[in-house]
């Protein structure tokens, strides 16, 4: 997982990553001074390192964030919310597959004219939090997880209990 | 007609409990209101609902639903150049908003604060109020207006869409917007006073030249006019400032052409004229969990020959 200087947040781990790439062994600097290769292949290699990893013009250039376990765990969340509410539908979005690169965390401003806001108690630090908050669906989600762990659940009938090595086959069959 | 949907390409939600922060169709999903004054007499919602808009005589659509205040959400690109989709609880259009800070007609804002302390701000775009957004989640194939790229907009109303074009184009975009209607184009001119990229013209757009002087050439033509000679409308301003092989987008209500014949003989009627004056349509959406009998097309103005015919000679 990420280094030590990437875990800072903000402006201090920008910065770190820069110093890294700009960085030179003493020997290699010239007069003290960091002086620019001449070998073309070189020079670009240096300057395709130092640009900034966005989606580009188009999108203006939004930027890849980092990834901490908590972001990992919120694009997990987004990418299954159909299942936390069986009443809500979803489009899949042109990233269903791998992962989102590039994407902002943001928060709604609530507005003057719909007041339509979270309470206190309602906001939470991070989407995961927000989605899995709500009573209603805890009580939908346990029966759910309840009716798939007695689906697989091996011997629930007297006859089909292990015993040996047959029923265990059975049993494993039954799970898949 | 049904969205001529390409395999795979993901333009934007289904009908649902999706769009602009709105949850399902009959929450008060309403039309365009009061401050407009035009496109009177809808009735959505198969007259389950009651018809549109609001209580308390505001009109406006977002009553209750949709993403509260506080909510968290991931903005991610959508597949349209300049387009966002913010994801919680429910899903969102978006465009990044030009004037950080400023709500143009009171739609809810995101905001987002960068790993290097920036901050930055997007607008939520709402399907119900705008037809370019709901052509985009119709999932046409290609708007043509992105980062960069003078839009001429005719009917540009209070300038709803209008500001949303305009967080599309950018700062090095432009977006020239025609109106005719003096009380909604004080709102027009009112919004285009704090984005330097809008230039508004309170003039009637069956008459180009008289703002001739005030309109470059441009890539594109947004046309929401809604006149029974809209084709005429928007071939007479094409052939002053829409620029050989750019694009026009134009949304066609069938009622306000012939109430009489069914809406996709209107459509078809009006795809005919416009290839009578050098349009090539390339598609058509249907706006229709949004709005009733309307259609948008998009095509391509005097498009040069293809090279084919060079290399088989």
């Amino acid at each position: 997982m990420p280094s030590s200087s990437k875990t800072n947040p903000g402006k201090v781990s920008v910065m770190a990553r820069e110093s890294e790439l700009i960085y030179k062994p003493e020997k290699e600097l010239v007069d003290g001074l960091f002086v620019p290769p001449r070998d073309p292949r070189k020079m670009n290699k240096i300057l395709r390192k130092t640009v900034k990893d966005t989606a580009g013009a188009a999108w203006f250039d939004m930027p890849a964030p980092t990834i901490t376990p908590e972001l990992k765990k919120d694009l997990e969340i987004v990418k299954l919310r159909d299942v936390i509410d069986p009443k809500l539908h979803f489009k899949k979005g042109a990233h269903s597959k791998g992962h989102l690169k590039y994407f902002q965390m943001g928060t709604v401003i609530e507005t003057q004219f719909f007041p339509s806001r979270l309470t206190k108690k309602e906001r939470k630090a991070t989407i995961a939090d927000e989605l899995l908050s709500d009573h209603t669906h805890k009580e939908y989600r346990k029966r759910k997880i309840n009716e798939i762990h007695e689906k697989r659940r091996p011997g629930d009938f007297e006859k089909w209990k292990n015993k040996g090595r047959q029923t265990w086959k059975r049993a494993k069959q039954r799970r898949k | 007609m049904r969205p001529p949907r390409g395999g795979g390409r993901g333009g934007g939600f289904r009908g649902r409990s999706d769009g602009g922060g709105f949850r399902g169709r009959g929450r008060g999903g309403g039309g365009r209101g009061g401050p407009e004054g035009r496109g009177g007499g809808r009735g959505r919602g198969g007259g389950r609902f009651g018809g549109r808009g609001g209580g308390g005589g505001r009109g406006r659509g977002g009553r209750g639903g949709g993403m509260k205040g506080g909510s968290r959400v991931v903005v991610e690109p959508h597949r349209h150049d300049g387009v966002f989709i913010a994801k919680g609880k429910e899903d969102a259009l978006c465009t990044r908003n030009l004037v950080a800070g400023e709500s143009v007609y009171g739609e809810k804002r995101v905001a987002v604060q960068n790993e290097d302390g920036t901050k930055i701000e997007y607008r939520v775009w709402n399907p119900f109020r705008s037809k370019l957004a709901a052509a985009i989640l119709g999932g046409v194939d290609n708007i043509w207006i992105a980062p960069g790229t003078r839009v001429l907009y005719l009917g540009a109303a209070s300038g709803t869409t209008v500001s949303h074009v305009s967080d599309l184009v950018g700062p090095t975009g432009m977006v020239y917007a025609v109106e005719f209607s003096h009380r909604s184009g004080r709102d027009l001119v009112n919004m285009a006073k704090k984005r330097t990229n809008v230039i508004p013209i309170i003039e009637d757009a069956r008459h180009p030249a008289k703002y001739r002087m005030l309109v470059g050439m441009v890539d594109v033509i947004f046309s929401d006019v809604a006149q029974p000679d809209q084709a005429r409308i928007l071939a007479l301003n094409a052939s002053y400032f829409l620029k050989n092989g750019g694009h026009f987008v134009i949304s066609i209500k069938a009622n306000c052409i012939d109430s009489t014949v069914p809406a996709e003989a209107v459509f078809a009627q009006e795809v005919k004229k416009l290839q009578a004056e050098q349009f090539k349509p390339s598609e058509q959406v249907t706006l229709e969990p949004f709005e009733r009998d309307h259609a948008c097309v998009v095509g391509g103005y005097r498009m040069p020959k293809k090279q084919k015919l060079a290399t088989a000679t």
